[in-house]
């Protein structure tokens, strides 16, 4: 763990919004289907994202441990845990699975194979185009197979092998270590002029293109043991700048994440937050509630899943 | 000499326009029934604030459009946002479809989008004022990233692939409204009623960007998911367009009309022109008329206004050029 992440662990955190925080988990509990899961919104279908940030985020509310026997349940190919019967593997979306499993002592031997065969995919290598600034060769982690690298993915499988390699070195491949830095490259090559990440295209035809804040956020806790370098450096100015400008709960919350893995004061933050939730409220957005209720509660859990 | 990009697009093109030639094809001939002849209308709007509800009212008359009855799903455009631009369908043209579907007897009216780039809904939804239409006039919004999502087969398969993941809340409406914002596109040529269709791909499948269809190919893509989906109507917001390095980092152009049609390629070809692109170099545009509708003039009747009252060049990126009417 890096020691601004050490920090931000024993700085007393400014939460303790009792009521916005009980009135989130009560729409967690709301959304929850009947087979456990949670869908992205109201009467979907259980998907692994949402199910995975509820139960993080019930968690961290709670302060109990963390319940993975859904996801130990959920159901497979192979190594993989499928989101869509059907669809292709997302990759992001099980190694955010894996990550979450790693919050218990007995989930490291289901998201110890995930992460082996995360270790083994790659996103396609294309040929340099002169209308894109950035390294095509740079191959780290796709949504799906047989398609380019992108920021999100990327980030995910950051933050869960270097996870896995600082707590169970020997539960993944040992090129795990040359992912890990061909990752980090690739984030760093795709990084915005101003700082910060978009989906992962920072320059077509000359034209700078923006960084969104959620991105930038997941992107930022991905790099978080290298804070001295530069790109990281300016990213995070950019999140601590522009976090104002794009309030809605799924930036502000992954934003507030983000900035107390950094030891960022998050007061304003959590202030804009709160104000913010009525459209996730009103649309049930089970991602955007969860994160929320991640963000702003305070529990000696800390903030476990994302520090590495 | 044309650049590279302009050389492989071209290539890309002769590829996709030549599948087209095959035996067989590659979609189902007995599902396609070309038109005789298409209708397409032009209507005045000079600008937002105008009662486009009774426009597109009017052009559900003069093209003999029925919703009645129908649960209406609308695909507007909407992409980024920044201040001053013309990236998105504007809320007002979504809400003034919806009021004119409601006019026209339409059981239901959804509102539906899966950005590709941005997967905060909430962000773009609030910021370009959308959901403020929205909830005054109580109608759903769907985010098409995030929707259940049914495997289907594809009606075609220029991309190769035979079936896709595709949102219920899509696949369950009866009568589907393909709504874009009239843009130059620095890979596809031109955004209109047919690259629109990109959106109805969920990401949180295949992810953002939606990068499956670049690597199958933007022209092959759009003409699977047209074949796929068959949209019933086409209303184009190119009150003010896009022109320049679109989807996203061109200028505002004002035009001043609301493109209609019930088939769409002859709805984009008739865009095209009015903005100085040859329908026939646009990508999808040529093989999309040998199985899914209309791009020659001579199969096009139009309504409303004549296309000439707004015909115009617009600006497109370098390596574009050879789309130009005029080449």
């Amino acid at each position: 763990m890096s020691s601004a992440a050490m920090d931000a662990q024993k700085r007393p955190i400014r939460s303790g919004r009792p009521e916005v925080t009980s009135g989130l988990r009560e729409a967690l509990l709301r959304l929850r289907n009947a087979d456990g899961g949670w869908g992205y919104y109201p009467g979907k279908a259980s998907r692994l994202e949402p199910t995975c940030w509820a139960l993080l985020a019930l968690a961290r509310q709670s302060g109990a441990p963390l319940d993975i026997g859904l996801l130990q349940k959920w159901p497979r190919e192979g190594d993989w845990l499928v989101d869509v019967k059907g669809a292709p593997i997302n990759f992001a979306f099980n190694a955010l699975a894996a990550r979450t499993l790693l919050q218990h002592p007995d989930g490291t031997a289901l998201a110890a194979p995930i992460a082996t065969q995360l270790v083994r995919t790659r996103g396609l290598r294309l040929e340099q185009a002169t209308a894109l600034r950035q390294d095509n060769s740079l191959q780290a982690w796709p949504w799906i197979d047989q398609t380019f690298s992108w920021v999100e993915p990327t980030a995910w499988c950051l933050l869960l092998l270097k996870g896995l390699q600082e707590s169970h070195p020997k539960s993944i491949p040992g090129e795990a270590g040359d992912r890990i830095r061909i990752g980090e490259r690739m984030l760093l090559d795709r990084a915005c002029k101003t700082g910060g990440w978009n989906y992962g295209g920072s320059n077509v035809y000359g034209q700078e293109l923006w960084a969104y804040v959620p991105t930038t956020a997941l992107a930022l806790l991905a790099m978080q043991d290298h804070k001295d370098d530069p790109t990281v450096v300016r990213s995070l100015q950019f999140l601590q700048k522009d976090t104002n400008t794009e309030r809605s709960a799924p930036a502000l919350a992954l934003a507030v994440v983000c900035l107390r893995v950094f030891g960022v004061d998050v007061g304003p933050f959590e202030q804009d937050l709160m104000s913010n939730l009525d459209l996730s409220r009103a649309m049930g957005s089970t991602v955007a509630l969860a994160s929320s209720l991640y963000a702003l509660s305070e529990t000696r859990h800390g903030m476990a899943a994302f520090i590495l | 000499m044309p650049t590279r990009r302009a050389f492989l697009t071209a290539v890309g093109t002769a590829v996709v326009a030549g599948a087209c030639r095959q035996n067989p094809p590659p979609f189902d001939v007995a599902d396609f029934t070309l038109p005789a002849r298409s209708l397409v209308g032009l209507f005045a709007a000079t600008s937002y604030s105008i009662e486009l509800a009774d426009v597109i009212f009017r052009g559900f008359k003069e093209l003999g459009v029925n919703v009645a009855g129908r649960r209406v799903f609308l695909k507007p455009n909407m992409v980024e946002y920044e201040p001053g631009t013309a990236i998105n369908t504007h809320p007002h043209v979504v809400a003034g479809t919806a009021i004119a579907c409601r006019r026209a007897g339409a059981a239901e009216v959804v509102v539906g989008e899966g950005p590709g780039h941005r997967r905060d809904i909430e962000y773009l939804l609030a910021t370009t004022g959308l959901y403020d239409q929205l909830k005054d006039l109580g109608i759903k919004f769907v985010d098409l990233n995030h929707d259940d999502v049914r495997v289907v087969r594809l009606k075609s398969w220029f991309t190769g692939l035979s079936e896709m993941a595709l949102p219920v809340e899509l696949l369950r409406s009866d009568f589907v409204i393909s709504l874009p914002k009239l843009k130059t596109h620095h890979w596809a040529g031109m955004t209109c009623s047919m690259k629109n269709l990109f959106g109805v791909v969920p990401g949180a499948v295949y992810g953002w960007p939606k990068n499956l269809l670049h690597m199958r190919g933007i022209p092959s893509s759009i003409l699977d998911l047209t074949a796929t989906i068959r949209p019933h109507l086409a209303v184009v917001d190119a009150i003010t367009a896009m022109e320049g390095d679109g989807p996203i980092m061109g200028k505002p152009r004002a035009l001043g009309f609301i493109a209609m049609g019930s088939d769409l390629p002859a709805v984009d070809a008739t865009c095209a022109r009015i903005i100085g692109l040859d329908p026939e170099k646009v990508p999808y545009l040529g093989p999309a008329s040998h199985f899914l509708g209309n791009i020659a003039e001579r199969r096009i009747e139009q309504r409303g206004e004549l296309p000439s009252r707004y015909a115009t060049q617009f600006d497109v990126v370098p390596s574009l050029q050879y789309l130009r009417l005029s080449q």
